[in-house]
C-alpha cells in the first residue's frame, strides 16, 4: 500500500470537516473503550500482572529472535508446512502469486491480514488473474467500496454508517436495499459462503506463531478465519517475523490479554491453533500450507531503541483510546496502521521523512501506554521519533529557528525574566481583566477554536522574589 | 539486492513447470545455512543475518541461547491466572451462557440424542444434518434425527460434535480435528450442538494443553479450535450480530453421569 502519511495534516483537516464521518465516529468511539474497561474490571485475576507477563513473553522471544525463528521453522516444516521468508511487500506479492500459479488457483479467499495491506497484495493477485475476496465483514465492505483501505485494524469499516453499507450492498449484490444489520449480515454471509466453497486458496494472517509446536494461532469472531484455513486446498499464512511465542502456555496468557484489550471480550469466539497439513484419513483441511515470515522493516527494529514496538500484538487498544484517532479516524494516518501504534510503525517502516507529522499526531497523554497489553511505552517511542527528526534536520525551517531562539533566550536568566514579564503583561492586557483570552493577538489561529487561559497575576519569578523579600517560606 | 534474482524466475510465470517462481521459492526456501543461489533462500539468510547482527550473535551466545530455548520449551510453568473455580461445572455453565451458548444437562451419553431432539424441536430447527463419526454409535434415529456421520458440506443445517475437553474459565469447548472429528461440522452448519462430558471440563487453557500433550504427545492435531459461543460480528456500526460466517447458535449438551 502506497503511504499517504506525509499528508497527515491535510487529511486530518479533511476528516474534521467531514460531517458524516464525524457523526459515525461519535457513535462508535466509546464502544471499544467501554467494553475494555468492563472486561478488565470483570477479570477476577490481576490484570496488571498479566500485562507484565505479556511483556515478558514477547521480550523473551525478541532477545533471541533468530533462534526462535529457526526453532519455529524446523518444527513447522516437520509437520508439512513450507516456511518461506519475504524481505518486503513486493516479495510477499511474488511469493503468493507464485504459489497461486503453482496450484492453478483463480480465486483466493482472505481473512484479515494487515501484512497483505502492507504489501498491496490484492492488486498483485488481480494482476495475475487471481480474484482476491476479503471475507472479514469489515474488510469485505471496504473491498466492495472500490478497495478503500481499512480505517481500524479490528473493525476495518469503523468509519462507515449502516446507511453507507446498505448502499454498497445494494450496489454490489444487486438485491433490494436492506438497513437491518442482522439481515445485512446474512446477505453478506450468503454471498461470501459461495466464495469460501469455490476458492482454491485461503490467505490469512497469524496472530501468533508457536515455536514449541510449529503452529499458527488465529483469533477471530466471525468464523471466516476458520473457513479460509479449512475449506480451500491451499492455505497461505502471511505474518511478521516478530509474531513468535515460545509455548502453548504462553498463548494461554496472551489470550487473556488480547481480546480483553481489543474488543473487550473475555475470549474471542474462535481461537484456532493450526499445525501442518491435512493428515492421513482427514476429511477436511488444506493439503498445502505455506507460512510466509515477513521482515518489511521489522528486523531493523531488533536491538534498536524502538525494539519495544515489536512486542505489539495488534489488539487495537491504543487507537481505541487515542483522542487523536477518535477525532480524525484511521484514514488520516495514511498507511496501514492508524493510531499511536501506526504513528510509531509508519515512520519506522516507510521512512522517517515520509511520515513527518505522525509522531506529532499525539498529545502524549499516555492513554495508549496505560492500556497497551504488553506495556509498549508508546509516548516515549513517539518522543524518540520526534528527537530523531530533529537530529536528522527534518523539521521545518521556521520551527528550527524558533526553537533555537527559545534556547538562546532560556539560557540567559535576566533576559528570560524580562521577556516573561513582558509576555505576562501583554497577555493580561489582552484578557481585559477576564480569566481567559478570546482572541490571541500574535497568534489568532490558536484561539480560533478555543480560549486561552489568562495568566494569574505576575510571573513565577516575580512572586518568588516577593516572597523572599517578605520573609515567607 | 531484492529484485536482482527474481526476474529470471519470473520468466517462467504462469507455467506449472519446474523453474517457476514458486518452485524456485519452495526449493530454496528449504535451504539452510545460506548455500542457496536462489532469491528465496537469500531472503531467509538475509533476514536472519539482519536479526543476528542486531542481536550481536556469536557462536558462544548461540550455544547458550539454544540451551535456554530447549529448557524453556519443556518448562511447564505458566503466567498469572485468575483464581481457580471451586466448581468447574458451575463456572462452565455461567461462562458459556455469557458467550451466548445455551446448555442442557443429561445424566448419560445414551440420553444425548433425546436431548438434541428436544432442543431442535423447541427451536423449530431442522432435524437432519451431520454428526462426528466418533458419535455415530448413538441411536440418533430413535430420537427422530437423521444425522450422517461425516464432515459438513454446504446445505447441512445442523452439526453435532463432541469435544476434546472444555474450559470453565471462559465457557469454551476445545475440538481437535481428526478423521472421526472433522472441523467443518462445528463451522458450516447454522446450528452447532456440542456434547460435553462434565468429566472433561478443565480449569483453563493451560490444563487443556496439558491434556492434549498427554493424549497426543508432541504432535498436535491439524486444527485445534477453541469455540466460545456462536460466531459474531460487530463490523457494522459496532452492533453485535450473532451468526456471521459460522453457526448462529451453539447448544451444549452436558453429560453428567
Amino acid at each position: 500500500m502506497r503511504s499517504q502519511a506525509m499528508y497527515f495534516k491535510v487529511r486530518a483537516g479533511d476528516k474534521l470537516a467531514d460531517r458524516l464521518l464525524q457523526q459515525n465516529l461519535a457513535k462508535a468511539r466509546s464502544k471499544f473503550v467501554d467494553a475494555r474497561a468492563a472486561a478488565v474490571a470483570a477479570y477476577d485475576g490481576d490484570f496488571e500482572a498479566l500485562r507484565s507477563a505479556g511483556q515478558g513473553i514477547r521480550d523473551r522471544v525478541l532477545e533471541n529472535l533468530d533462534l526462535w525463528l529457526e526453532t519455529f521453522e524446523e518444527r513447522a516444516r516437520a509437520r508439512g508446512a513450507e516456511v518461506l521468508y519475504a524481505r518486503d511487500g513486493e516479495e510477499i506479492c511474488r511469493l503468493v502469486t507464485g504459489i497461486a500459479q503453482r496450484h492453478g488457483v483463480t480465486k483466493a479467499v482472505k481473512s484479515k491480514s494487515m501484512l497483505s495491506e502492507e504489501a498491496g497484495l490484492n492488486a498483485a493477485l488481480t494482476a495475475v488473474g487471481v480474484q482476491p475476496v476479503e471475507t472479514d465483514l469489515g474488510e469485505y465492505i471496504q473491498q466492495i467500496d472500490d478497495n478503500e483501505p481499512p480505517s481500524h485494524i479490528l473493525a476495518p469499516a469503523f468509519h462507515k454508517s449502516r446507511e453507507q453499507v446498505a448502499d454498497l450492498f445494494a450496489r454490489a449484490h444487486g438485491k433490494p436495499r436492506k438497513t437491518d444489520i442482522p439481515e445485512m449480515t446474512r446477505e453478506a454471509r450468503e454471498v461470501l459462503r459461495e466464495h469460501f466453497l469455490s476458492a482454491g486458496m485461503g490467505i490469512s494472517g497469524g496472530n501468533f506463531l508457536i515455536a514449541e509446536t510449529g503452529s499458527v494461532a488465529l483469533v477471530t469472531n466471525e468464523g471466516n478465519g476458520r473457513m479460509v484455513t479449512t475449506l480451500p486446498d491451499v492455505h497461505v499464512v502471511i505474518t511478521g517475523i516478530e509474531k513468535i511465542v515460545p509455548r502453548l502456555e504462553d498463548l494461554a496468557t496472551l489470550m487473556r490479554l488480547l481480546p480483553r484489550s481489543g474488543t473487550g471480550q473475555d475470549i474471542s469466539n474462535y481461537v484456532s491453533v493450526l499445525t501442518g497439513v491435512k493428515g492421513e484419513g482427514d476429511r477436511d483441511g488444506p493439503s498445502h500450507l505455506y507460512v510466509i515470515l515477513v521482515d518489511n522493516g521489522r528486523a531493523s527494529l531488533v536491538g534498536s531503541e524502538f525494539q519495544d514496538m515489536l512486542r505489539c500484538i495488534r489488539c487495537g487498544a491504543c487507537m481505541n483510546h487515542c483522542p487523536v484517532y477518535q477525532t480524525v479516524g484511521g484514514h488520516a494516518y495514511g498507511w496501514v496502521y492508524p493510531g499511536p501504534m501506526g504513528a510509531v510503525l509508519t515512520p519506522l517502516f516507510t521512512g522517517l521523512g515520509n511520515a513527518l507529522d505522525l509522531p506529532h499526531a499525539a498529545t502524549l497523554c499516555n492513554q495508549c501506554g496505560v492500556v497497551c497489553p504488553v506495556r509498549i511505552p508508546l509516548p516515549e517511542l513517539l518522543r524518540r521519533l520526534r528527537q530523531r527528526q530533529v537530529e536528522a534536520g527534518l523539521r521545518p525551517r521556521g520551527e528550527r529557528i524558533g526553537m533555537r531562539a527559545w534556547a538562546w533566550l532560556a539560557r540567559r536568566p535576566r533576559l528570560y525574566r524580562l521577556a516573561t514579564r513582558l509576555v505576562v503583561r501583554y497577555l493580561n492586557w489582552l484578557a481585559e481583566g477576564a480569566d481567559r483570552i478570546r482572541v490571541m493577538g500574535v497568534a489568532p489561529e490558536w484561539t480560533a477554536e478555543r480560549d486561552f487561559p489568562a495568566p494569574q497575576g505576575r510571573t513565577f519569578h516575580e512572586l518568588y522574589a516577593q516572597r523572599r523579600r517578605t520573609g515567607e517560606e | 539486492m531484492a529484485g536482482a534474482g527474481p526476474e529470471g524466475g519470473l520468466a517462467g510465470r504462469g507455467t506449472m513447470e519446474a523453474g517457476t517462481v514458486a518452485d524456485d521459492v519452495l526449493r530454496d526456501g528449504r535451504l539452510q545455512g545460506g548455500a542457496s543461489g536462489g532469491w528465496a533462500g537469500s531472503a531467509r539468510e538475509q533476514i536472519l543475518e539482519r536479526v543476528r547482527g542486531a542481536l550481536g550473535r556469536t557462536s558462544e551466545s548461540r550455544a547458550r541461547a539454544l540451551a535456554d530455548i530447549a529448557a524453556a520449551l519443556v518448562d511447564r510453568g505458566h503466567g498469572p491466572r485468575p483464581p481457580a473455580a471451586a466448581d468447574l461445572v458451575e463456572r462452565f455453565k455461567r461462562e458459556s451462557a455469557r458467550m451466548s451458548s445455551t446448555l442442557d444437562t443429561v445424566t448419560s451419553l445414551q440420553a444425548v440424542p433425546e436431548a438434541v431432539s428436544r432442543y431442535l424441536a423447541a427451536q423449530g430447527l431442522p432435524r437432519s444434518g451431520v454428526v462426528w463419526p466418533s458419535l455415530a454409535g448413538l441411536d440418533w434415529a430413535r430420537a427422530g434425527l437423521t444425522l450422517e456421520a461425516r464432515e459438513a458440506r454446504e446445505g447441512d443445517l445442523v452439526g453435532v460434535t463432541g469435544c476434546f475437553c472444555a474450559m470453565a474459565e471462559t465457557g469454551t469447548v476445545m475440538t481437535c480435528s481428526a478423521p472421526e472429528s472433522p472441523a467443518t461440522a462445528s463451522l458450516l452448519p447454522e446450528t452447532h450442538v456440542v456434547v460435553v462430558p462434565a468429566t472433561r471440563i478443565v480449569q483453563g487453557m493451560e490444563e487443556a494443553w496439558q491434556l492434549a500433550r498427554e493424549e497426543y504427545g508432541m504432535a498436535l492435531p491439524r486444527a485445534v479450535n477453541f469455540i466460545s459461543g456462536p460466531s459474531r460480528t460487530g463490523d457494522i456500526e459496532m452492533n453485535i450480530v450473532l451468526g456471521a460466517h459460522g453457526p448462529y447458535r451453539v447448544h451444549i449438551v452436558m453429560v453428567r453421569e
